[in-house]
């Protein structure tokens, strides 16, 4: 019958778009393991290249400058946007401008406010450097972990909110022992959200890094090396960056079994 | 509830980080975009309309108009594939259909570099796609696949193709299976129940995807600067270069404004794209 | 004509090894308002899903005017269902789900317009043309549903529980709404519910479904009056089961008292079995042909008239006596009260435990 046919063009539709989107990230992740290093003859299994990237000063120094970054601003941005969240569910009406400023992180073109932040630092003779970085993807972030918390929030019984009041706690133990403990699966899966984002970020870092090396990035090395060309290290650095995303993910989305953000 | 002020105590924090770090600097870029600039770069502060002059000279212009052709290309195959995607997933037995929305969606959330950078792996001169041209006995000259206008476009597909699924796929699985079936029942094929029923109640999701990668490529400046090449120009680096090389802040500024216009433009009118499907109020005969 | 209308023959249905229908056949008659009632799981929906072309069948055929259907597209079928969520295109105007059928049969616009008018005439929607789905009422929705199948003037209506969505005061006004316009559209009606009464008020014929099988066919009255097995029995209206025993001449009360009856279903073996009397036809007193003692334990008051709730030994939940108002005035049973309820031998059923 018809049916059956559609269907079968429903597989091979599904079939072409996921090649389409895994063959380009497997053929680099299967080269990163071949010895030879180059694609065009597979000289046997390897990890010489992950060890090579262990003697690169650079590439360890950029690591580590984009721990920093990424936990800080994990950190700030989770704080800050759970704050945010449970404020703005607890209000329930918000103006309309409200509801922009807090969306607009997670549409505004990254150039846009990389530059914006740029031009700002200037002016405002600050020193540029992993601070700046922090900060700065900090404002991207909360609106991460604010849309996830807010998504867990929607099916928030705020009776037991009441109920704790009821029992004798004040506001604040009601938020520390009701409200965070309930929230804390929605609350750790956009914290690693956030992880994995500041970890790729590549622009608004670029912009706001300042001069010099000593404040570079893992991204911005990537894009270094990339320029200079393909070689087998990078391959390496590409899985490992993709695999640090991926569980990250996979953890968040475990965790906040409402689905990814982003929409 | 009203009167209580705790819950704005809660947002201050974030809402006051978000005007510091968001708002008054992308109102920056705004001021800016008026002012003159200096002889030897820096910003003369003298109020003059020559920067947003400059975005719509030829030379310039021109770029503009290729980045929103590249850019409204790339969404347009976008939307094609991934409501092609988002419809097969739909089509998939329920419970199969979260892990496959994952895994289309997974790369998206993997590093957007490393994700071009696969292209570069795979298109270069020694890369994958020669060395299986030439196994298969392919000895004679390719035609470059780096380094083209082509690429830049698979490159920005390839990247944003899984949100187009993505806002897709969420009118597609909200639809009522009875109410296509009813359009079969009442005697239109299959084809004719997808053009007038399917299409039309998923048209949000198809504006939502087109705008979004329509802006995200308009404005990028990482894939035309890996895939393109370091000659090929988008209003992104173009952008970059004000800022970074050129030193000429203002018209940077101009240029970003007339980028968040376009933005804020399509935007508006993907909300009248959504308000209009959304069972289009207003339109009653009172 | 001795040739049935609609004609389902030996349909079966298989999900992988799961059997949907089993072996149904069905003659339906041209102009009847047929109903397919079972509970959740007997088939029927997937019966009537057969019937509309959205559900194979795994054997059988399906007839209309003796020619098959069976392996037709449900948008070739001369069919039309009317979707139990009403399945209404919430992109288009009332006017335009009306006229979607008639542009498929590609008529000219003059036409489509006349016949769209018309039957927003009849259904009392004219002045809503123009609005969109989600601007109507349930009632407004559910009459547009069955307008835009109705204008296509099919040869066959089916309705999925074409009142479930609606509450209870408006699903009484519509169930007498459905039958007028079969009448005047002089269509045959199938349809599909789980509501008993619905089915009894609505249809010429019902089928009771179980397990994928028919159980019973035949008018409402005969149905609830002769059902022919206990389930049936049970699903429609109420019925009380007493326990009884086969005796060498007949049946008898656990005490030894013998019970008479008029019916004797297939299947009654040696040993235990189930007497079955509805409710109205009890009566106080011992002048009937049976009778048996127990207890008032339970008195409810529906206007009309009063169930009687009474505990007794042939029975484990208390039998429960319906009389009207006036009986019921002369001789107020009160609640403890020991009382006798005799009824009719033509009343019993008898059916295997």
């Amino acid at each position: 019958m018809a049916d059956r046919n559609t269907f079968r063009l429903m597989l091979l539709i599904l079939g072409l778009v996921f090649a389409f989107l895994y063959i380009p990230i497997s053929v680099l992740v299967g080269l990163s393991f071949n010895e030879g290093g180059l694609p065009t003859a597979w000289t046997g299994f390897s990890v010489k290249w992950y060890g090579s990237l262990l003697e690169d000063a650079d590439i360890l120094k950029a690591a580590g400058n984009t721990l920093i970054v990424a936990v800080s601003s994990t950190i700030l941005a989770t704080i800050l946007g759970t704050l945010l969240a449970v404020g703005v569910e607890i209000r329930r009406r918000n103006g309309k401008w409200l509801e922009t400023i807090i969306f607009a992180p997670m549409i505004i073109p990254d150039i846009v406010l990389a530059i914006a932040l740029l031009s700002m630092f200037s002016l405002l003779n600050i020193k540029m450097g992993l601070h700046t970085i922090t900060v700065s993807h900090v404002v991207f972030n909360l609106a991460f972990v604010c849309a996830v918390v807010r998504a867990r929030l929607k099916s928030f019984d705020w009776s037991i909110v009441e109920a704790s009041a009821d029992l004798g706690a004040s506001t604040m133990i009601t938020l520390y022992r009701v409200v965070i403990p309930v929230l804390m699966p929605a609350i750790v899966a956009g914290g690693l959200l956030a992880f994995t984002l500041s970890v790729d970020e590549f622009i608004i870092a670029f912009f706001t890094a300042g001069a010099g090396r000593s404040s570079i990035t893992l991204p911005m090395q990537i894009f270094a090396m990339i320029r200079f060309g393909v070689t087998p290290e990078i391959n390496a650095l590409a899985t490992i960056v993709i695999s640090v995303s991926v569980v990250a993910l996979a953890l968040s989305q475990r965790l906040n079994k409402g689905g990814l953000p982003g929409q | 509830m009203t009167t209580d002020r705790r819950p704005l105590l809660l947002m201050t924090p974030a809402l006051l980080w978000l005007t510091a770090l968001m708002v008054i600097p992308c109102a920056l870029i705004l001021v800016l975009a008026f002012f003159r600039r200096g002889i030897y770069g820096g910003i003369e502060y003298t109020w003059t309309l020559e920067n947003l002059a400059l975005v719509f000279d030829p030379l310039y212009f021109r770029i503009f108009l290729k980045s929103a052709g590249i850019a409204g290309l790339s969404a347009a195959i976008a939307c094609v594939l991934g409501y092609a995607a988002a419809y097969a997933i739909a089509a998939m037995p329920r419970r199969r259909q979260p892990t496959l929305l994952f895994f289309a969606v997974l790369p998206f959330w993997s590093n957007y570099l490393v994700r071009t950078y696969a292209w570069i792996v795979l298109l270069n001169r020694e890369g994958l796609i020669v060395n299986i041209a030439r196994w298969l006995g392919y000895n004679g000259e390719l035609p470059s696949m780096l380094y083209t206008e082509q690429t830049v476009i698979v490159g920005l597909v390839y990247n944003y193709l899984p949100f187009v699924i993505l806002a897709c796929y969420a009118p597609l699985s909200r639809m009522n299976p009875e109410v296509t079936e009813a359009s079969r029942d009442l005697g239109a094929s299959a084809w004719t129940t997808f053009r007038r029923i399917t299409l039309p109640m998923t048209v949000p999701g198809i504006a939502t995807g087109f705008v979004f990668v329509f802006v995200l490529s308009i404005g990028n400046f990482v894939t035309p600067a890996l895939l393109g090449g370091g000659q090929f120009q988008m209003i992104g680096n173009l952008v970059y270069a004000q800022f970074l090389t050129a030193n000429d802040w203002p018209f940077g500024a101009a240029l970003s404004m007339v980028l968040i216009l376009v933005m804020l433009g399509l935007l508006m009118a993907q909300a009248v794209v959504a308000e209009r499907a959304s069972n289009g109020k207003g339109q009653s005969d009172g | 004509m001795t040739q049935a209308f609609l004609s389902i023959r030996n349909v079966e249905k298989y999900f992988s090894a799961v059997k949907a229908v089993d072996d149904v056949s069905l003659d339906i008659r041209e102009n009847e308002f047929f109903a397919l009632l079972g509970a959740s799981g007997s088939g029927k929906t997937t019966l009537l899903r057969m019937l509309a072309g959205f559900e194979s069948l795994s054997g059988g055929d399906i007839l209309i005017e003796g020619s098959s259907i069976a392996n037709m597209q449900p948008n070739q079928r001369p069919v039309n269902l009317m979707f139990q969520s009403y399945a209404l295109f919430p992109h288009m105007t009332v006017a335009q789900n009306i006229a979607y059928g008639l542009e498929m049969e590609k008529l000219p616009k003059a036409e489509i317009t006349e016949r769209v008018n018309a039957i927003l005439d009849v259904i009392q929607l004219s002045h809503l043309a123009k609005r969109k789905p989600d601007q109507l009422s349930g009632g407004q929705r559910q009459r547009v549903a069955l307008a835009r199948a109705l204008v296509k003037r099919p040869k066959v209506l089916l309705l999925d529980e074409p009142l479930g969505a609606l509450d209870k005061k408006l699903r009484s006004e519509m169930q007498l709404e459905l039958k007028r316009l079969q009448h005047e559209f002089g269509i045959t009606f199938i349809m599909v519910t789980h509501d008993q009464e619905e089915a009894l008020v609505m249809a010429d014929r019902i089928a009771i479904m179980r397990d994928g099988a028919l159980l019973q066919v035949g008018s409402p009255k005969d149905i609830y009056e002769l059902p022919g097995s206990r389930y049936a029995a049970d699903f429609i209206g109420v019925m009380n089961f007493l326990k009884v025993k086969r005796t060498d001449n007949g049946f008898a009360a656990p005490d030894g008292t013998a019970i008479a009856t008029a019916h004797v279903s297939d299947g009654v073996g040696e040993g235990d079995a189930i007497a079955a009397v509805r409710p109205e036809r009890l009566f106080l007193g011992d002048a009937g042909d049976n009778h048996f003692d127990g207890t008032v334990s339970d008195i409810a008051y529906h206007g009309l008239d009063l169930l009687l709730h009474v505990e007794t030994e042939l029975s484990d939940t208390p039998v429960v006596a319906r009389m009207t108002a006036d009986v019921a005035d002369n001789h107020r049973p009160e609640i403890g009260q020991r009382i006798t309820l005799g009824w009719l031998a033509r009343d019993t059923h008898i059916f295997p435990a």
